[in-house]
């Protein structure tokens, strides 16, 4: 028990690392003056602003719209692309997994500055297309390394079985193999969300345009105290953690009631760990 | 299954694309002269010869120590927490993961704002000290700002994988252990920590990668002189317009990495065969 | 037969996704015409840009810019815009390489207002391509609580006063910090002379070895200094008013060396093609009302008369900062350099900032 307290305590200083940063900008996205130091009296005035400010705004919708797309595209094309490789060649196999590897072991920088001289060797014009690109590009891989290892261990004479029995390519693909890999293909989904969401390196070397996502609006807003971006981190914070609750707690209510599995807990770590695993 | 087989066609051809050609178009410029300007390129390994002055030394040798502390600090805290973690009964251990890993999906550049706030020189910890009637101590703009930034964005990466390697030890080799004779510590450094190192190199790998290339930590918190390789490649890149050295650092950057990344995995390989 | 099947829905499954994203962005993209302008960051009163939206029924792509070098890459690596706001000695180098197109001033009736002064400087003498948007000096702003007035003798070597190590802040922008260090050893801040060069690179090297921690900062520095975080910092003359504003201590010196007169000035680009609306903004800003609105907003000089004579008689009473002068035979306007000078310039500059 005594162990445990000590443990405790140990866990209670770290996290309170991880989230006085995280308390003290939502406490202060409520204060009435511009002050990070001063709480002045209650307000609202920063989430007006902040609804008002069309630059935020826009950049909102850059960051949620460019997650989605990324997160669909690249799914498609990352689960596609897990299938087929677990029916490859040897070689051809290694060629992909390792070519595959290279956007998740270089440093953002080197493929960002790679990305930003392609486009503009291309003569492509900067902006929204650009950053969902680049988006897509950093983001399936992560979607094959968390497919492939279930479309691996897949038993290869299901999908035979299934065309044998007058099933067509496509249904057998939707009906059976899919299925199959749904736990690989949700870890993949978050990952690939995560990722692009959080992105800021990438998208503030190949945008242009005036087209900017969240992450690239506060780096030119943080050289002046804007409580703006407190408001903003609140609301942002507020929905991550809804959303991480929703995905952690429906599936528990739900396995309950029908005994299905879905993402968990767990599932979320193991997704997280094979993000390291590369 | 042939039919699958050519499903890996789109992808082939968008990686050759996207990721092979963007690097040849980066080792192109490093050993080039003559900038954006493909038509009257001339080959030249000047950039290369550039680097060695030891003003660029130092920079590469300054962001290699700024990596190294903050992966060790990193190291210790995290796997000490990760190592806490696993006391706990199964509920409470996802419970304390996942608060573990909400940071990370909260935006790094809005994270480092904060602490800016925290840090500046009338922060708030600088008020609270003088509340407490202590001298204000200058913070922000120095190594202790970043590094601090640093472990804070990094120490999730950390955690994870050492938490996932340490709850995939069978409890009933530590009674061995013990059984056997040998003392908690004997117990801890050669049955859990030596079953724990894919984690830790996991750990090591993510974090050293992220840490070796950032620029936005360093710049927001250091200042604009805070000068490490990502900082270099950015203002190359961005203000001074010398895409051809910038991209000949980046080379250097992309090929240290790469070393490291497989010395890792040999250290890996070999504690693995060991067992 | 089938596999073509299955590899038309794939694809199908595609062009779906992409057909979404044509959606998604077109969306923005009605018939309403567009201005793209590019500017330095926090130097309007946003406000105005939807205000002339709304007036002149377009949309302004309005994007920002932390120095003339980064806006200079930015368009060099093949970026379009219809107006840019850089300085002197930028636009000179734009001129010099057919970037612009030269303004129609019948179509600014506004351009009555400006100060005749601020007018027909060396890098485009008769204001054929610029319209003065701000302009002022650079200088160095002291804390009158902490700096010894005795020392402000000492002209920009207060900068390498050992009594001031570890409180000042220097201005990340390459010309600036070189201007610094020639003005200090006396030497022309436009100068060729790659000794002089030396010697300056030399003079900021052992600056940051004798001041240290000496911080570059960029715009950080006018929260910082309204908080009185630091005795000494240069600035420019616009961020000085508008940071004496807020904090009372502060004092703005323009040392006796002389210093850089600069000027910021509105352009029209050769990618230009909706040129009518682009002089349409260039009046609105030189608007009285306008004018002021921005000046007051950011603490900038404005060229306009009317607007200036109101912010300095009201918003900036009493501060010398907002009313900088201009005039003495020391200061200089920066010139264009050659491509050899300003590769040299920028490899030291690197140097520099990387320094320890």
């Amino acid at each position: 028990m005594k162990k445990k307290i000590g443990a405790g305590l140990y866990i209670a200083v770290c996290f309170l690392f991880f989230y006085l940063p995280i308390v003290v900008t939502m406490m202060y996205s409520f204060n009435s003056s511009k002050s990070l130091t001063k709480f002045e009296s209650f307000s609202l005035r920063w989430y007006e602003n902040l609804f008002t400010s069309s630059d935020i705004m826009n950049a909102v919708w850059v960051s949620v719209s460019i997650a989605i797309l990324a997160t669909a595209i690249s799914t498609v094309l990352g689960t596609v692309t897990a299938i087929g490789l677990s029916k490859s060649r040897r070689v051809l196999k290694e060629i992909i997994i390792n070519v595959n590897n290279i956007p998740i072991m270089n440093p953002d920088i080197v493929t960002a500055i790679g990305l930003m001289i392609l486009f503009s060797s291309l003569k492509m014009d900067k902006g929204y297309i650009t950053m969902l690109i680049a988006h897509v590009a950093f983001c399936t891989p992560y979607v094959i390394t968390s497919v492939y290892p279930k479309a691996r261990g897949m038993d290869p004479n299901l999908a035979n079985a299934a065309m044998d029995l007058g099933a067509t390519p496509f249904q057998a693909l939707t009906k059976v193999i899919l299925p199959m890999l749904r736990e690989g293909i949700y870890a993949g989904i978050l990952l690939a969300f995560t990722m692009s969401f959080d992105d800021f390196v990438i998208s503030y070397f190949v945008t242009g345009n005036g087209v900017s996502n969240i992450s690239i609006i506060v780096y030119n807003m943080t050289k002046r105290t804007n409580p703006t971006i407190n408001a903003l981190s609140t609301l942002v914070i507020l929905v991550i953690v809804i959303t991480l609750i929703l995905v952690n707690v429906i599936p528990m209510i739900l396995r309950k009631k029908q005994g299905a599995t879905s993402l968990s807990i767990n599932e979320n770590n193991r997704i997280l760990q094979e993000e390291e695993m590369l | 299954m042939k039919y699958f087989v050519k499903l890996v066609r789109p992808y082939l051809i968008w990686s050759i694309v996207i990721v092979i050609i963007p690097l040849l178009l980066i080792v192109l410029y490093s050993v080039t002269t003559g900038g954006n300007d493909l038509i009257n390129i001339q080959f030249t390994l000047d950039n290369f010869k550039k680097m060695a002055e030891p003003i660029y030394v130092a920079v590469f040798l300054k962001s290699f120590r700024l990596g190294l502390i903050s992966v060790g600090i990193c190291l210790v805290i995290g796997y000490i927490l990760a190592y806490l973690i696993t006391f706990f009964s199964e509920k409470v251990q996802n419970l304390l993961i996942l608060f573990v890993t909400i940071p990370m999906w909260i935006n790094t550049l809005l994270r480092t704002y904060a602490w800016i706030s925290l840090l500046s020189d009338n922060g708030i910890i600088n008020s609270v000290l003088e509340m407490l009637g202590m001298e204000p101590v200058a913070m922000m703009y120095t190594d202790f700002a970043v590094i601090l930034g640093l472990i804070s964005d990094l120490l999730p990466f950390m955690v994870i994988p050492i938490h996932t390697s340490l709850c995939k030890i069978d409890h009933s080799l530590h009674e061995a252990a013990m059984d056997l004779g040998a003392n908690p510590f004997q117990t801890f450094w050669r049955v859990t920590f030596k079953l724990s190192t894919p984690g830790v190199l996991n750990g090591i790998i993510m974090t050293f990668l992220l840490s070796i290339s950032t620029f936005v930590i360093p710049k927001l918190l250091g200042g604009g002189q805070y000068m490490l390789i990502g900082n270099l490649i950015e203002n190359l890149f961005i203000s001074v317009g010398d895409w051809n050295f910038g991209s000949a650092i980046s080379v250097i950057l992309a090929f240290i990495i790469l070393i490291a990344i497989t010395c890792m995995k040999r250290i890996d390989k070999e504690t693995g065969e060991e067992e | 037969m089938i596999h073509k099947q299955l590899r038309k829905r794939i694809w199908g499954g595609f062009s779906a996704a992409l057909l979404l994203t044509g959606l998604l962005t077109g969306c923005g993209a009605s018939s309403k015409p567009t201005l793209k302008v590019y500017s330095w960051g926090e130097y309007i009163d946003t406000s105005l840009l939807t205000e002339f939206e709304h007036e002149y029924n377009c949309n302004v792509i309005y994007e920002t810019f932390d120095s003339n070098e980064s806006m200079y890459t930015k368009i060099q690596s093949g970026e379009t815009y219809d107006i840019l706001v850089p300085s002197d000695y930028m636009i000179e180098r734009l001129i010099k390489e057919d970037r612009l197109q030269p303004i129609d001033w019948s179509l600014l009736p506004n351009a009555d207002g400006i100060d005749p002064e601020v007018m027909g400087k060396e890098f485009d003498p008769d204001n054929t391509y610029s319209v003065p948007f701000f302009y002022g000096t650079v200088g160095i702003l002291y804390d009158t609580t902490i700096v010894d007035e005795a020392d402000l003798q000492d002209g920009w070597e207060l900068l390498r006063n050992e009594k001031y190590a570890g409180d000042i802040y220097m201005y990340d922008s390459e010309r600036d910090s070189f201007m610094v260090a020639l003005k200090a050893l006396g030497y022309s801040m436009n100068t060729t002379d790659t000794d002089e060069i030396d010697e300056a690179y030399e003079w900021l090297i052992e600056q940051r070895e004798q001041m240290a921690p000496v911080v570059y900062a960029g715009d950080d520095v006018i929260d910082n200094m309204i908080s009185g975080n630091k005795a000494l910092a240069v600035v420019y003359s616009g961020d000085a008013a508008y940071i004496m504003a807020e904090n009372e201590d502060l004092r703005y010196l323009e040392p006796k060396e002389g210093t850089n007169v600069w000027e910021d000035a509105m352009v029209i680009t050769d990618d230009c093609t909706e040129v009518e609306l682009a002089h349409a903004y260039i009046n609105f800003m030189l608007d009285e009302e306008h004018a002021y609105a921005n000046t007051v907003e950011v603490g900038y000089t404005s060229p306009v008369i009317e607007a200036r004579t109101r912010a300095a008689e009201n918003d900036f009473a009493g501060l010398n900062a907002y009313l900088p002068d201009a005039t003495r035979a020391q200061d200089e306007v920066f010139r264009y350099q050659e491509q050899e000078t300003k590769e040299y310039f920028s490899e030291l500059w690197t140097k520099v900032k990387a320094a320890n």
